[in-house]
């Protein structure tokens, strides 16, 4: 079956997570995605555990839907090989350190001279101007610097991490996919490629437009509310009679009778200081001091089944191990299982969408450093050439 | 909108609400689309979300709506249902996230649609998916961050539940819904067939877990960031005199880690294995970063955190200051990207926002428009179609 993106071919020459997963992405599409990796591969992802097999599950989660072939980008006659597979490509992903891929002597004017019609994309972490140009970025620096921490936190708590490293760094790279498709659906038009540059850091601004929304609409800065909502409430996780906790969200102003139904509490409907979420905003520590003493009453599978027949956002803190088997989970493919050559049965994260005329995926394993150079080579009518042989 | 970016000419006929479709649309406009946000008559319930509220509006709604016209219409209704059809045949794109069978009850699923239009791209935006058990349970940012085990990654265990701060929920999947119109567009442009695209919340932030879902399959062992942050504490950055800094050691070389340890006044870590390999697996996502932070934070003692900084890029580790917003939005950094811009306000003046992300040479800066007030836009839109068209 068609996919979204067949006939179109990706030279990736990416490092670590950001660029990797914006053309695993593109892979999934249909693309055919070419990964390009010094001898012995990526050192960066290689590094990072836990490992499966002796592979870091970086580098494997970040590489599906891949071909990967080495060349030593150092040698002259490799970097010719690299300039006739640009020539056939239609899209050039780079997310080294400012400057590296200049270097190489891949930067924009080098490639767009041979394929003017290439989407070139540059990621950084903080952008090729300034006084951070030249500086490096992951996820964990990105997130200390851009201010996301200070808003995540226990009420009158510090700000801090989201320990699930890599969320900005994959922001980052969906931003990129996205950016490549705009570009593709420009070239139809005008038969021209460009450049784009796209920052971790604006990114992970961008993720943030609607807390800086308040800031800037405040001046103050926005605290950590623990697990509440800033500007729609109740709009929080609440302990229950079991301890169990239950997430609720009343954001629109029909489900706040519902939510009144649910909780037993009908007097609350027609409280004046309850009567409107900016007005349930404003009362918030007395709407909270009221519910939290309610829910405490009965255990958390009384008020998620009253309030999920009244139609109103509601559910538990789920953790990998209710994740896994979930039959929301299993039914849509949100994880799946596949089998790959290397590293035995994994579960791997599902598609994020679906297309019903040109499904995406099957999600298909990458591969090693270097494991397709001979077969890519040898279909693009490139004589092949053992990697380091020029030295 | 921008009267030549890369989706010029295009039109998107966008019925969500809140943030998360929104937020796709504005990047849609942002991009030169002509995006009319079609809103029932009490209007996007994003207009209620606040306070803050910015002359009347609210901020979290101006920030996702910028670049675009805004209709009402009350499609419950027969009558202003065969208008918004007529509409949606007019369109490139249709975007709704209204729940899985609703859109076909009222007469504007794909199929119903995509008779007049074969070339629309339908684009539907639901909490959990369209199929399986949980189809129907409408979705909040929270609770779709606590069902994704957002919540698993902060805080301590036993503690009281935290969310991510930023409306990862909404956002992320208004990109992902952004990617599969793009997607299916392309497919449009180069052979002439529209189709229907879905995206749902859950499934956008389980998907962004991938490289966790992977290291708990059958890990050699069971260290490294991924699985480690179930079970350590809240990570605050590194404490030094004036504030937090967060820092990372990728590369080294004897010499290097050698002054870093004397100036430091650290030689005690030395002969301690867990700093060994020039204390890569004693920072940030090393194996031991968590129990040897006090180490580190015992030396930075009495010294400016602008010092630490410099010290530890000066022999080519990575350091940041850990910032807030008022720290962030005076760094001379976003300044020098020009991160922030300001967009008319639908009653004058301006207000601040983050511009679209990715830079395109090849396309010229987007000219900003205010966020439509409620049914601005209705008569102009709607006068131009044809009456005969449904």
């Amino acid at each position: 079956m068609a996919k979204p993106l067949d006939g179109i071919r990706v030279f990736d020459l990416t490092v670590a997570a950001v660029g990797p997963w914006a053309t695993k992405l593109l892979g999934a599409m249909g693309a055919d995605v070419i990964k390009v990796e010094a001898p012995g591969g990526d050192q960066l992802s290689h590094a990072v555990p836990p490992r499966i097999k002796g592979n870091s599950v970086l580098y494997i989660s970040a590489n599906h839907n891949k071909r990967m072939i080495e060349l030593d980008l150092k040698q002259e006659a490799d970097r010719a090989i690299a300039l006739r597979i640009l020539e056939k490509s239609d899209v050039f992903v780079n997310n080294m350190r400012p400057g590296a891929v200049e270097r190489l002597g891949l930067g924009h004017e080098v490639v767009a001279k041979v394929n003017p019609r290439i989407i070139y994309v540059l990621a950084s972490a903080y952008g090729r101007s300034g006084p951070m140009a030249t500086e490096a970025g992951v996820d964990p620096t990105v997130q200390a610097f851009c201010g996301w921490c200070s808003i995540t936190g226990p009420e009158h708590g510090r700000g801090e991490m989201f320990r699930h490293l890599a969320h900005i760094d994959l922001t980052t790279a969906t931003t990129i996919t996205q950016a490549v498709l705009e570009a593709l659906i420009a070239r139809e038009r005008t038969g021209k490629g460009q450049r784009i540059e796209i920052e971790m850091l604006t990114a992970a601004m961008a993720l943030q437009t609607t807390r800086l929304a308040e800031y800037f609409a405040t001046s103050a800065q926005p605290r950590p509310l623990g697990s509440a909502s800033p500007t729609t409430a109740p709009h929080q996780a609440f302990e229950c009679a079991d301890k169990q906790f239950v997430a609720i969200g009343v954001e629109r102003d029909e489900q706040w009778p519902a939510f009144c139904r649910a909780m037993k509490l009908p007097e609350l409907i027609a409280d004046q200081r309850f009567a409107s979420n900016p007005m349930r905003v404003r009362n918030r520590a007395a709407l909270v001091e009221i519910l939290e003493k309610r829910f405490k009453s009965k255990p958390a599978a009384w008020w998620m089944i009253r309030l999920t027949n009244e139609k109103v956002p509601n559910g538990p803190m789920m953790s990998f191990d209710q994740l896994r088997y979930h039959p929301q989970v299993r039914h849509n493919e949100h994880i799946v299982e596949i089998d790959t050559p290397h590293w035995g049965r994994l579960n791997v994260d599902g598609l994020p969408w679906q297309f019903s005329r040109t499904p995406a995926g099957p999600i298909r394993a990458g591969g090693k450093p270097g494991e397709h150079t001979a077969e890519v080579l040898a279909e693009l009518g490139i004589s092949h050439h053992p990697v380091g042989s020029s030295k | 909108m921008s009267t030549n970016g890369s989706l010029a000419g295009f039109r998107v006929v966008d019925l969500t609400e809140g943030i998360c479709g929104p937020f796709s649309s504005m990047q849609l406009a942002d991009a030169g689309a002509e995006v009319i946000k079609v809103e029932p008559p009490k209007g996007d319930y994003a207009r209620q979300v606040g306070p803050p509220f910015v002359n009347g509006e609210s901020a979290v709604f101006l920030s996702v709506n910028r670049n675009k016209k805004s209709v009402v219409l009350d499609y419950r209704r027969e009558d202003q249902r065969s208008i918004l059809r007529r509409l949606a045949a007019t369109a490139d794109i249709f975007l709704e996230d209204l729940g899985p069978g609703e859109a076909e009850q009222l007469g504007f699923g794909y199929s119903q649609l995509s008779g007049q239009n074969p070339r629309l791209v339908y684009c539907a935006i639901s909490a959990f998916g369209e199929e399986g058990p949980l189809k129907d349970l409408p979705g909040s940012e929270l609770v779709v961050q606590a069902m994704a085990e957002y919540t698993t990654s902060l805080g301590r265990i036993g503690d009281p539940p935290i969310r991510v701060g930023a409306d990862v929920a909404c956002i992320n999947t208004g990109i992902f819904a952004t990617q599969a119109i793009l997607a299916a567009l392309f497919h449009r442009e180069r052979t002439g067939y529209g189709q229907r695209v879905a995206v749902s919340q859950f499934s956008s932030l389980l998907h962004l877990r991938g490289i966790m879902w992977h290291s708990m399959t059958d890990p050699d062992d069971w260290y490294g960031f991924h699985l480690d942050h179930y079970t350590n504490p809240p990570d605050y950055g590194y404490q030094a005199q004036d504030g937090a800094l967060y820092f990372i050691l990728r590369r080294g070389n004897t010499e290097d880690w050698d002054r870093l340890v004397l100036e430091l006044g650290m030689e005690h870590v030395l002969a301690d294995p867990r700093f060994a390999d020039y204390g890569r697996q004693a920072t940030s996502i090393g194996r031991y970063a968590p129990e040897v932070k006090q180490i580190w934070e015992d030396a930075f003692k009495g010294r400016s955190r602008d010092e630490i900084i410099a010290l530890i890029k000066s022999i080519g580790g990575d350091a940041v200051p850990m910032m807030d917003y008022p720290s962030l939005l005076s760094h001379p950094q976003v300044e020098a990207l020009n991160i922030i811009i300001e967009v008319p306000h639908p009653d004058g003046g301006t207000f601040k926002t983050v511009r679209p992300v990715a830079r395109f040479t090849g396309a010229p800066e987007t000219i900003m428009t205010a966020p439509p007030k409620l049914g601005q836009h209705t008569q102009e839109v709607l006068s131009t179609l044809n009456a005969g068209d449904d």
